[in-house]
């Protein structure tokens, strides 16, 4: 009898590939220590409205969290692979505990006068991340179930 | 149709339990009951969300009734991250084109600090 073993048989892991006019260096800065000037705070984040900045610490070990106006933190998750330019990895489990982690990986790899971004979110099935703001309506139950949850994770940081 | 996200399904942490014991295989429902720290009929109360919920689908394999993961619910997930991430990089990627439409515009405005 063959037992399946892992959620990865029956579903891969989420990865997304763009393609970016930047160079290599330029690109993995603006992902990853330039990330408050782009990261969509306001419907990704779990402080949502009130969410002011965002921020990936450059070295291994190093935390990704947003930041609330009243200066709250809320941590998303930790830096496991820290490769300039060409390689970032961190656990990531916003509006969760860190037990509760999933992993993305981003490398960037040059290609005809820019950069081949590709992402990939592992271990997303065993725990969803938690933004409070799907509010633009993917699941109605989202926003009042886990939007609470998120919140109060967040609090008992 | 009274089914319950998956969502909603994975927001109790005994469920997330539940599940995450599903990942790593078929099992009973003895086993389950041993994975969490609850009672008998609750982790039975517990399984019933995540069938509505297509997470989990129940077999009966002779005597026994057999647990396993059911794909339905992880593509509902599933489906939900990959659009999560979308919109990230589709804000990044216009983050990029800004910046490097300013750098075509102003190449010697390179310095550090320049903003």
């Amino acid at each position: 009898m063959i037992e399946i073993s892992s959620t990865e048989n029956i579903i891969p892991p989420v990865v997304k590939s763009i393609r970016i006019n930047l160079t290599v260096e330029a690109a993995f800065r603006l992902f990853t220590t330039e990330i408050t000037r782009w990261w969509p705070l306001a419907s990704h984040s779990v402080f949502g409205d009130e969410a002011v900045s965002c921020h990936l610490e450059g070295f291994v070990g190093g935390r990704f969290y947003e930041v609330h106006k009243d200066q709250r933190q809320s941590e998303w998750g930790r830096v496991t692979v820290w490769e300039p330019p060409r390689r970032v990895a961190f656990s990531f489990y916003p509006g969760r505990k860190l037990d509760d982690s999933t992993e993305v990986e981003v490398t960037f790899q040059p290609e005809a006068g820019g950069v081949r971004m590709t992402l990939t979110h592992r271990g997303w099935e065993h725990c969803s991340p938690q933004f409070q703001a799907e509010r633009d309506g993917y699941d109605r139950g989202w926003d009042l179930v886990l939007g609470k949850y998120a919140q109060s994770a967040a609090a008992a940081d | 149709m009274t089914d319950i996200s998956p969502f909603e399904a994975l927001s109790d942490p005994t469920r997330r339990k539940l599940f995450e014991r599903l990942r790593r295989g078929p099992c009973s429902v003895n086993e389950l009951v041993e994975a969490v720290p609850v009672s008998q009929p609750a982790v039975s109360q517990h399984l019933r969300v995540l069938r509505e919920a297509h997470l989990a689908r129940v077999e009966k394999q002779g005597q026994q009734r057999i647990y396993s993961l059911d794909p339905r619910g992880l593509i509902e997930l599933r489906a939900y991250v990959d659009s999560l991430w979308d919109q990230v990089l589709d804000a990044f990627q216009q983050a990029a084109q800004r910046e490097s439409q300013e750098s075509t515009l102003n190449p010697s405005t390179k310095e550090p600090g320049h903003d």
